[in-house]
């Protein structure tokens, strides 16, 4: 049992004026389940990580029952904390699920004839035994941050950090996790925290809420956890307005007999499958099910059995260089988009090489101050958080304006208010230009006027859901 | 064999036919190297890639130096199966040895730092994903507007970003699963060095002196 507590804590990045917390006081109590959350690049992930003692820093103002991180032998310390990242494939050395565990109970010199038997009991836990042999690169997200939540019970880490863990990730693996983590706090005694700007679904399992604002946290007392929890109802998530395209409608792209395969897996069984110009196609589904395969797959990234034709061509009888103007997509991860090193100098380079002559430099700053990245122009990219990356990212590729275009995850790390900026400009360039979009998202709040036809993706098939038009 | 003293098997063996000019030993090497693929099971299109690759450097080396005229036979005949002998044998440890064994027995047997052996680990597990983030940057730059080539800076810019990017986040990863440097650990599963892993490696190496003494001009 850890009680975490951190007094007047200061946190300045370097190059950076303003501190991203400022004389921070809290406490999270050992068997309490804590949930920060806070806007987008607000300095949840930072806290986690001074917490953990992931980055140098004077950490003295944070103690685990009255002793600091340093003052913990360095061998004892991933006893005491222990973090689960956001990116759910960056938190491993090893190649096996198996590997990984054992490598983690090596560290903490656990005995090894007990190491056998903590790594099934971890596994068990989570209930993913049957993932024990498979390679850490081949699996979901969902059943990566599965197998990084089994190493920590395995460790029998005190405190348990979270870092928005749940991003991409689909409800009932998120269901999943959350029970867990509950009964973790409550029967084991662990301080659960948890930073997230979605507070969907918490109501059953969080104890309290702390909001991170202006580098300050401020923690809400139960009846307001629940208020405030109680505002992201599910209700909110249902797709009223979507519509299922009629028979004879003529798709822009067309699968024909398409699947999809990865790792020798099944993900898509040959179908029929069109796509729709100048709408906006939403794809949801289990993760891992085989989303993001098709968008690769729809930009000859990925492998694929069957056609797909563009306006009736087989795309891979289309130029590579030609078919980018055609269909575009806006990548998972939004660092692999940016060939710059400023804000200002990747704007440029979309405006220059511009497929459509609609945007003009003053379009382009009237965007990024209404996406609130007016004030980062002359900054690295690489040091932007996630979500002013993805909003970046985002613009750039708005301004490429290429025919179709595919987003993957575009809302990932977005806060509420930039959600609803995001989506306001997306309408507005897709009216102005005709563009056609398909995107993937699990955040679903806010594109129920957005999204015209809802593909969904389940065993192993694709459907147009909604009412007939 | 214990990958350990396979691996110092292979470069002492390798550092020898470096300095001695004996081809016949180099054409055993080959062979023994030969069979030793085979049985591991080592692929056909493999042992064409190992074969050709070598065969096609050495040919050109051999061909230039022949038409300068000053080097004779004998030597030409060393320099290639000396070739073709560093790849056979370097194909036979890559593809028979497991890193993750071969990282546990560096630590275990070699005593080698773990902080060295879990690096060389990671950075090989790190290679198929470089291989796909290059051609992941290429298709991410071509939506816009740019085409990068394999010369381009840029492309290279991007990978050593993201290959440091990887770094840091592996040091995170590392540490938040308790690695801790310089730290003793223990080893569940243990790589056995046993006599005849000895026996192997100093009889090989006797057979090779015996090979370069008797070749010897």
């Amino acid at each position: 049992m850890v009680n975490v507590s951190i007094r007047n804590l200061t946190f300045t990045y370097p190059q950076q004026s303003r501190p991203v917390l400022n004389a921070v006081n809290a406490s999270f109590p050992a068997g309490q389940f804590s949930l920060i959350t806070g806007v987008s690049g607000g300095g949840k992930s930072t806290l986690l990580k001074l917490i953990a003692g992931l980055l140098p820093s004077d950490t003295a103002g944070i103690t685990f029952n009255d002793r600091t991180l340093t003052a913990i032998p360095a061998t004892q310390r991933s006893r005491t904390v222990a973090m689960l990242f956001q990116e759910p494939s960056t938190q491993f050395t090893m190649d096996t699920v198996a590997n990984e565990l054992q490598f983690a109970l090596e560290n903490q010199q656990v005995p090894a004839n007990e190491i056998p038997q903590r790594l099934t009991a971890a596994l068990d836990f989570i209930g993913i035994t049957a993932l024990r042999d498979r390679k850490l690169m081949h699996l979901s997200g969902g059943e990566q941050q599965k197998v990084a939540l089994a190493i920590i019970v395995a460790m029998d880490s005190a405190v348990i950090l979270l870092d928005e863990p749940f991003a991409s990730i689909d409800p009932a693996t998120r269901l999943v996790l959350l029970q867990r983590l509950a009964q973790l706090s409550r029967e084991q005694g662990k301080t659960v925290i948890l930073a997230d700007h979605d507070l969907s679904g918490y109501t059953d399992y969080v104890d309290r809420l702390t909001v991170l604002t202006d580098g300050q946290l401020t923690h809400l007392s139960p009846t307001a956890t629940q208020d405030r929890l109680a505002t992201f109802a599910p209700a909110k998530l249902r797709l009223q307005h979507v519509t299922v395209p009629a028979d004879n409608q003529e798709a822009l792209i067309q699968g024909h007999q398409l699947s999809l395969t990865a790792n020798d897996r099944t993900l898509v069984t040959p179908q029929n499958l069109g796509f729709f110009a100048h709408h906006t196609t939403l794809i949801t589904g289990p993760n891992g099910s085989g989303k993001s395969t098709l968008l690769r797959a729809l930009v000859k990234l990925g492998h694929y059995q069957g056609e797909i034709t563009y306006a009736g061509t087989d795309i891979h009888r289309l130029k590579r260089r030609r078919y980018a103007r055609q269909v575009a997509l806006m990548f998972q991860s939004a660092a692999t988009q940016f060939l710059n090193v400023t804000v200002d100098e990747e704007l440029a380079l979309s405006l220059k090489n511009s497929f459509a002559d609609h945007f003009t430099p003053a379009m382009a700053t009237q965007l990024l101050t209404e996406l609130n990245l007016a004030d980062h122009r002359e900054q690295i990219i690489y040091t932007l958080s996630s979500g002013q990356q993805k909003k970046l990212q985002l613009l750039c590729m708005l301004i490429m304006a290429p025919d179709v275009l595919l987003l993957d995850e575009p809302f990932k790390g977005l806060d509420y208010q930039s959600l609803q900026t995001v989506i306001r400009i997306l309408k507005d360039v897709q009216r102005d230009l005709d563009l056609t979009y398909i995107l993937v998202s699990h955040q679903l709040s806010g594109l129920d006027t957005f999204a015209d036809y809802h593909l969904q993706l389940t065993d192993q098939h694709f459907v147009y859901r909604g009412v007939s038009a | 064999m214990n990958p350990s003293l396979k691996l110092a098997l292979l470069v002492l063996v390798a550092l020898e036919i470096s300095f001695t000019h004996v081809w016949t030993v180099n054409v055993v090497l080959i062979v023994v190297s030969l069979i030793l693929m085979l049985a591991g099971h080592v692929s056909v299109k493999r042992l064409a890639l190992l074969t050709l690759i070598p065969a096609f450097f050495g040919g050109a080396l051999v061909w230039s130096l022949t038409l300068r005229g000053t080097a004779t036979t004998h030597f030409l005949l060393v320099i290639f199966t000396r070739m073709v002998a560093y790849v056979y044998m370097g194909g036979w440890f890559a593809q028979t040895t497991d890193p993750l064994t071969l990282t546990r027995s560096l630590e275990q047997n070699a005593k080698l730092p773990s902080k060295f052996a879990y690096g060389f680990l990671a950075a090989f597990n790190l290679m198929p994903k470089i291989q796909a983030e290059v051609s992941t940057i290429k298709a991410a730059a071509m939506m816009r507007g740019q085409v990068l080539h394999f010369w381009s800076p840029q492309l290279y810019f991007k990978v050593i970003l993201a290959a440091m990017n990887w770094s840091d986040q592996l040091a995170a990863a590392m540490t938040s699963h308790g690695f801790v440097e310089d730290a003793p650990r223990t080893h569940a599963t243990t790589i056995p060095l046993v006599a005849r892993d000895w026996v192997l490696l100093v009889g090989s190496l006797i057979l090779v002196q015996i090979g370069l003494f008797v070749g010897l001009p």
